[in-house]
């Protein structure tokens, strides 16, 4: 998948570093945003205590202290938060920034249809762009999520954390799980469809539902026929021939339940879990058909029972499904963070919560009062004119509850994450510390460059000394090289587009590094090829063997003609000449493998250099 | 029975039915279509030597695989390695000989290379003198080719058209693409649908092959005159039906041999036909069933002898217009090209990564015997 994959080895020291770095800074924010809260409610509520009126502890937005949250509401909202806030710590391992869209993503999206992948890609790719950004902007919106939904019991604060969920649940699930992998072959309940990230979306808008749904019989009985029509269905999908859910092993191929258990086991994790896993996988091989007939049965026995709605029927349902949940997770799903780069702990456990939640709101629930609550004074205030004014205000955080300030400080969590993650995609170049950890950073330099006289791609001679007084980035390219040369000439060409006006006192300077292939008439080619020929201050020098041989022994280039069909080898390395002729940089160029997010960063890396020497002059 | 109670009992039928269903196993339908062409594998005779082209490598992945080129020189008898330098070749080698023993390869473009270089040698390649083709040279055997003398070079591109260079194969120009080969009175009986091959006649006229749609065609056109004229067989009229592929197309000591697929599918055959002239006479050789078969590679070789090679490891030789097809022993496993021995009879070339083994099948034995084994270091890696 072009683009996705930041061609950056996910546990590079340095982005580690600097992902760790932008966590801790963020965090202590994130601290005193809480603590600055804190304090102004404890503050106000000491210096104004008679602001603070028992009974109005929940804001102006709350509603009255008749409402009792029914207890579905509560298993939903602090199971799906605490969720969310495990998904957020996940979130923050350090190779999470640089591996997810190549470790998570891609592999996700790799079985999907080509529109599913090219919408994954975009996402991915943007992700790449900026991974430090990206990568603490997903730690602190899911935390932030996960915290305001346990902290906001009632009112309009409790139902938008659920619309919030919802919101980022829906992001997580189509760009991030490719849409739960819903639109690929093998979908099954056993792995985890239709995905965890959905069953959160579903949750929030559980929780998001006005109060006067809250006490409705009727919602347990949607609650568990859509779940129950769900488990039906994936009985049946389950059950479809030629999916490879019925063999076992079959001419020495595992099934596609055992091959799966089988490669979750051979991934890194405490050695008790890989022998379930695989303990588990030889059952499955010796007995595929019984498995398999097994979770069809129980699919459909359990989806039935929770359609018919009846508490006798739903309670050992209920008891079944969990006790199947809680065996796929740990022995198909590997508890959903031990196959690979865990980002949540899969689907069973949100399956359980949404059972439960099902079941008890099928529970007469307990009527709520039915005399008015007195009006307070911060919901009688009309107009935001009113709200904002000292006094009303004072008033609001005097009587707003811990759980209000709690959820007031989770949505700046979020804010925290999300805005350096907006401002970082107003810009189009990729951030330069993916260019810096593939080619490391160069220390600064002064020393005269090699002067050298050749020939341009159009047959004039150039020699070094007639382009002082302006910086020069010198690279070395092979006109006929197939991976690393055009990928370097495309950085220098985004480079000259970013350095804008600057460019005309910068002359992006490249010299043939293969002993064959060096007319002028080659370099014309590889232009052609590259665009390069419409770049004003691109100069692609030629010259003989011994012309070159000399350029290349004062560069410290090699330049050794390999055998039997390989491209010549020669160092990928820019040397940044300042407009007097000193050397003030060495950058290696060593592309990797040229995604869009790392030809960017390289492009960013060049014009920051020229700008360095430009500034050095 | 509730309408509830109703609903679930059909799911739960619905389910069962399913899973009865269980074990059907999917069934892969057989190939149907026109013969593929054969791959860049493939055998060349110059007067001083022959060359096979082969591709070598250590795993599935592209950029792991590594074309070269071997010679075996006529005073050695010995086959060596002779792959030019400075270029990756993992996109593929084409090879065409403008007689006097020499020898053009061109290399297939790879990766982020979008065109061609080129390298010419006239010493059974001791020295390669580079070239280059501003454009990026087709995925056929054929899409390289040399007149008479050197004089000229013609490349069939990936882009679908063909270009002629000036004299030293340099100065390259637009010679034809498939809409204004159409659009050409020869054109308007073939229907082109796709640019297969390139050649010269023994008098030096650009050709080019194409697979035609109208059936009963073999779309092979002469360059002559500033214009293109029909130069392929007529076929006979148990062809009437059939469409006709130019598989290859090579002029080799005065005679141009075309290796033609008629048919698709199971009842898909091969024909050779030798042309000495313009192309308005051919001889045509018995049909080859194909029987399902693949064609992996085709070689020619002195006096129009056609071998081609077929998946399963078998092969068929015809030595010319006089001649039949001819089964050849099963091939050595691996085996990527057959290339003629100046004494009549097939080397196969067999490759098992990098490791290329030489069977020689003398005139009249009835076994392959191994003779030389070569060792190719590759860089592995060096072009990813």
């Amino acid at each position: 998948m072009p683009g996705m994959n930041s061609g950056v080895n996910v546990n590079d020291p340095t982005v580690i570093a600097a992902f760790k770095s932008a966590l801790l800074h963020q965090g202590l924010i994130a601290l005193l945003i809480f603590g600055l809260l804190g304090l102004t409610w404890v503050t106000v509520r000491a210096w104004w205590p008679a602001a603070a009126q028992p009974g109005e502890h929940t804001g102006p937005a709350g509603p009255s202290a008749a409402t009792v949250e029914p207890s579905w509401r509560q298993v939903l909202r602090i199971g799906f938060g605490l969720l969310w806030v495990f998904d957020g710590i996940l979130q923050a391992q350090p190779k999470m920034a640089i591996g997810l869209p190549s470790q998570v993503i891609e592999p996700t999206a790799a079985s999907s249809p080509h529109w599913v992948q090219h919408l994954v890609n975009w996402a991915g790719t943007t992700w790449s762009y900026h991974p430090m950004q990206a990568g603490a902007a997903a730690v602190w919106i899911q935390i932030g999520i996960g915290i305001w939904l346990v902290a906001a019991p009632l009112g309009r604060w409790s139902r938008l954390a659920g619309l919030v969920s919802v919101g980022w649940g829906l992001v997580v699930w189509v760009f991030g799980e490719s849409f739960g992998g819903v639109f690929a072959p093998g979908l099954t309940w056993l792995f985890g469809a239709p995905g965890a990230v959905l069953i959160y979306a579903v949750a929030g808008a559980l929780i998001a539902l006005p109060e006067r749904v809250w006490h409705d019989p009727r919602l347990g009985q949607a609650i568990l026929s859509g779940l129950g029509l769900f488990l039906v269905a994936m009985a049946v999908l389950q059950a479809w021939p030629g999916r490879g859910f019925w063999q076992g092993i079959s001419h020495g191929q595992r099934g596609t339940l055992a091959g799966m258990t089988h490669d979750m086991a051979q991934t890194p994790q405490p050695g008790f879990l890989s022998a379930l896993v695989s303990a588990f996988t030889r059952f499955d091989e010796a007995h595929g058909f019984a498995v398999n007939l097994f979770a069809v049965a129980a699919l459909a026995a359990i989806g039935a029972a929770f359609l018919t709605g009846q508490r006798q029927l739903v309670r050992p349902a209920l008891i079944a499904f969990t006790v199947l949940c809680l065996a796929d997770w740990v022995l198909i799903e590997d508890f959903g963070i031990f196959g690979g780069l865990g980002t949540d702990p899969n689907s069973m456990i949100p399956f359980v919560l949404l059972a439960v939640g099902g079941y008890l709101a099928l529970a007469p629930a307990p009527e709520p009062a039915t005399e008015p609550a007195p009006a307070s004074p911060a919901a009688t205030a009309v107009g935001w004119r009113d709200r904002v004014r000292p006094a009303s205000l004072r008033r609001s955080v005097a009587t707003a509850s811990l759980g209000t300030v709690a959820s007031v400080g989770a949505l700046g969590l979020i804010i925290l994450g999300a805005a350096p993650m907006a401002a970082a995609q107003a810009s189009r170049n990729a951030d330069p510390i993916l260019a810096e950890s593939i080619a490391g950073s160069s220390a600064a330099l002064n020393f005269p460059a090699k002067g050298f006289q050749l020939t341009d791609q159009h047959g004039r001679t150039v020699s070094l000394a007639s382009l002082r007084g302006k910086v020069v980035l010198l690279t070395f390219l092979d006109p006929v090289c197939t991976s690393d040369c055009p990928l370097i000439a495309q950085e220098f060409r985004a480079a000259g587009q970013l350095l804008g006006a600057t460019s005309k006192q910068v002359e992006l300077v490249a010299v043939v590094t293969n002993p064959v292939y060096h007319q002028v008439t080659d370099v014309q080619a590889f232009d052609r090829q590259e665009q390069l020929n419409q770049v004003p201050n691109w100069l692609y020098l030629t010259g003989s063997v011994p012309q070159l041989q000399q350029v290349w022994k004062d560069y410290h280039m090699t330049a050794e003609i390999l055998p039997a069909g390989s491209m010549i080898a020669h160092q990928d390395v820019a040397y940044v000449i300042d407009a007097a002729g000193h050397v003030r940089q060495v950058l290696n160029t060593d592309p990797g493998p040229g995604t869009t997010a790392t030809k960017s960063s390289f492009s960013v890396l060049l014009a920051d250099a020229a700008r360095q020497a430009l500034r050095s002059s | 029975m509730t309408r509830r109670t109703g609903l679930v009992s059909v799911l739960l039928a619905g389910t069962v039915l399913a899973a009865g269903c269980g074990s059907a196993a999917h069934q892969p339908g057989a190939a149907a279509g026109p013969v593929r062409p054969p791959s860049l594998s493939t055998s060349l005779v110059t007067t001083t030597g022959t060359w096979a082209v082969a591709v070598m490598g250590g795993s599935a992945a592209e950029h792991n695989n590594f074309w070269q080129l071997f010679v075996r020189p006529a005073a050695t008898g010995k086959w060596r390695l002779a792959t030019p330098p400075g270029v990756a070749s993992n996109g593929g080698l084409v090879v065409a000989s403008p007689g006097a023993g020499s020898l053009v390869a061109g290399f297939r473009p790879s990766q982020d290379l979008s065109f061609s270089p080129l390298a010419t040698t006239h010493d059974n390649g001791a020295a390669w003198r580079p070239g280059l083709l501003d454009a990026a040279l087709a995925d056929v055997p054929d899409a390289l080719a040399a007149a008479p003398g050197g004089s000229h070079l013609l490349a069939l591109l990936a882009s679908g058209g063909a270009e002629l260079s000036g004299p030293g194969g340099t100065g390259w120009a637009k010679l034809a693409t498939r809409r204004t080969l159409a659009a050409s009175a020869a054109g308007r009986r073939c229907g082109p649908a796709r640019l297969t091959a390139a050649a010269f006649s023994p008098a030096g006229a650009p050709l080019l092959a194409a697979n035609c749609t109208h059936p009963r065609t073999a779309g092979i056109f002469a360059y002559t005159g500033g214009t293109w004229h029909p130069a392929g067989p007529t076929l006979p009229a148990t062809y009437a039906h059939q469409n006709v592929s130019v598989l290859r197309l090579t002029t080799t000591a005065g005679t141009t041999t075309a290796l033609l697929a008629a048919g698709a599918g199971s009842a898909a055959r091969l024909l050779a036909a030798w042309s000495t002239g313009s192309g308005t006479h051919w001889a045509l050789s018995p049909p080859l069933p194909l029987r399902g078969a693949g064609l992996t590679s085709a070689s020619s070789g002195p006096g129009g002898a056609v071998a081609v090679v077929l998946t399963g490891n078998h092969a068929q030789a015809i030595t010319g217009p006089a001649g039949t097809w001819q089964p050849l022993p099963p091939l050595p496993p691996g085996t990527a090209t057959l290339a003629p021995e100046p004494a009549g009879g097939w080397d196969a070339l067999a490759v098992h990564s990098t490791r290329l083994s030489i069977w020689q099948l003398p005139p009249g034995h009835t076994g392959w015997t191994a003779t030389q084994t070569i060792s190719v270091f590759i860089q592995f890696g060096s072009s990813g």
